[in-house]
């Protein structure tokens, strides 16, 4: 075979692999919203919710027990990327990787404070005071955040095209956000919580892709996402739950009750889905390049909308349609731009 | 045996500034690690794909392998790092300079 025509199916080889890779990803995040909220009515946290609420209010309520809910999401994506991590042969690679904390470690560190705390728990306590459609569609506003964030860090030019993409996710925000809000208003019932959760999910997310970049450039992915939920997993259970039981929230008794079969399914399920969805992500940027894997992997929104349609049988609002609509398009304009990342691949 | 990450080391690598084909960095960093399986093999040059398409490396050349010094009939590829593979490189490899 003749030079040419090997770097064409080489080419074929490595664009298909890597639109693979992304649709497995927009799969897996998307589904991450059923049993993201399914978890909410089973046990122990079901009970939890109602107990804490009896003595502190709703509000506070949820935000714990999102806390707890969080929490062991971060432990069973742990367990997933241990495992994954074991059948790729890559622990040592982990500790390696690990060790250099310094140039390296240190931003999946910096990376879990924003995607734990704030994205994860967001998403959570969106799905939890309004619903997982809800949750889905308003975490597709992060490109908004990452693009201004980088415009301000590390001085990126953000491009004509990028500005419309922008402008229009901007829409579809507003149409997410708006459409239930006006209802809402004229009933004097808003679930501002809620809302406020499906901000701090896509603000997460946006700081959190600005920093782990710094860190998963330089090592390999699959090491790289498993110290990053590392950090997480520190966050909550060496630092938030242990504070939140000193205060007097009953975090133990209801985290041991946890180990129940359905709930931990569920949670496992959660596990899996959300840990292979940021690894196929990673993956598929060298292949396709981080524009156009970032733009399929937004297909997600469309994923959760239709797999929460056919589990649940809830039709989400059309302002959450036309939304959620508005972002897929505004992220696909944004990111299917020209950009250094994707020469190699042109070149080919 | 190797003690930095893997992508370390090849940016190490690369830090003189000279043009390298993967299968010389490949084979290398398979002693070096001792990854002498043909999975070592390929997940070491998906690194160096990933470090490529991360703006770090650039790809110079290709030739047709027709002696099957890394793997028959495939791509071999030339690479030499770029400004920003320096910047970044410098940054986690030399640590110890």
């Amino acid at each position: 075979m003749d030079l040419k025509a090997l770097k064409k199916q080489e080419s074929k080889r490595k664009i298909s692999k890597g639109y693979m890779w992304a649709l497995f990803c927009a799969v897996f995040w998307g589904i991450w919203y059923l049993p993201g909220t399914v978890v909410w009515v089973l046990n122990p946290f079901d009970e939890m919710y109602g107990a804490i609420a009896a003595t502190n209010g709703d509000g506070v309520s949820l935000v714990i027990t999102a806390v707890l809910i969080t929490a062991f999401n971060a432990l069973t994506v742990m367990i997933a990327l241990m495992l994954w991590n074991g059948v790729l042969g890559k622990y040592g690679e982990l500790v390696r990787t690990l060790k250099e904390f310094h140039p390296c470690s240190k931003w999946f560190f910096l990376a879990s404070i924003f995607g734990g705390p704030m994205a994860i728990l967001g998403s959570f306590i969106a799905m939890g005071f309004i619903g997982g459609a809800f949750a889905a569609v308003a975490g597709l506003l992060y490109p908004v955040i990452g693009s201004i964030l980088a415009y301000y860090w590390y001085g990126e030019k953000i491009s004509k095209r990028a500005a419309i993409g922008i402008a229009v996710i901007v829409l579809g925000g507003v149409s997410i956000y708006g459409g239930g809000l006006l209802t809402e208003l004229s009933s004097g019932n808003v679930p501002w919580i809620g809302y406020l959760g499906g901000l701090m999910a896509a603000a997460g997310w946006g700081i959190e892709g600005a920093i782990a970049g710094k860190g998963l450039d330089i090592a390999e992915p699959d090491a790289g996402l498993t110290l990053r939920f590392l950090g997480e997993n520190i966050i909550w259970w060496i630092i938030i739950v242990p504070i939140l039981a000193i205060v007097g929230f009953p975090m133990y008794s209801y985290a041991l009750q946890a180990f129940e079969p359905l709930t931990l399914l569920v949670l496992i399920f959660a596990g899996i889905t959300f840990g292979f969805c940021y690894v196929t992500w990673y993956k598929s940027f060298p292949l396709i390049g981080v524009g156009r894997g970032q733009g399929i992997g937004n297909l997600y929104g469309f994923c959760a909308v239709i797999f929460i349609f056919l589990f649940f049988g809830d039709v989400p609002d059309w302002t959450i349609l036309v939304g959620g609509t508005l972002c897929i398009l505004g992220s696909f304009v944004m990111f299917t731009e020209e950009t250094s990342a994707l020469e190699t691949l042109r070149g080919e | 045996m190797g003690n930095r990450p893997i992508k370390f080391r090849i940016l190490e690598l690369f830090m003189d500034g000279k043009e390298y084909w993967n299968y010389e960095i490949v084979s290398k960093i398979q002693e070096e690690y001792n990854m002498n399986s043909a999975y070592g093999r390929d997940s070491i040059n998906f690194d160096i794909i990933e470090l490529a398409s991360g703006g770090m490396l650039k790809d110079i050349e290709q030739k047709v392998d027709e002696a099957g010094i890394y793997k028959k009939d495939f791509l071999l590829h030339k690479y030499v790092i770029t400004d920003f593979g320096k910047v970044r490189g410098s940054d986690a490899c030399m640590r110890y300079a």
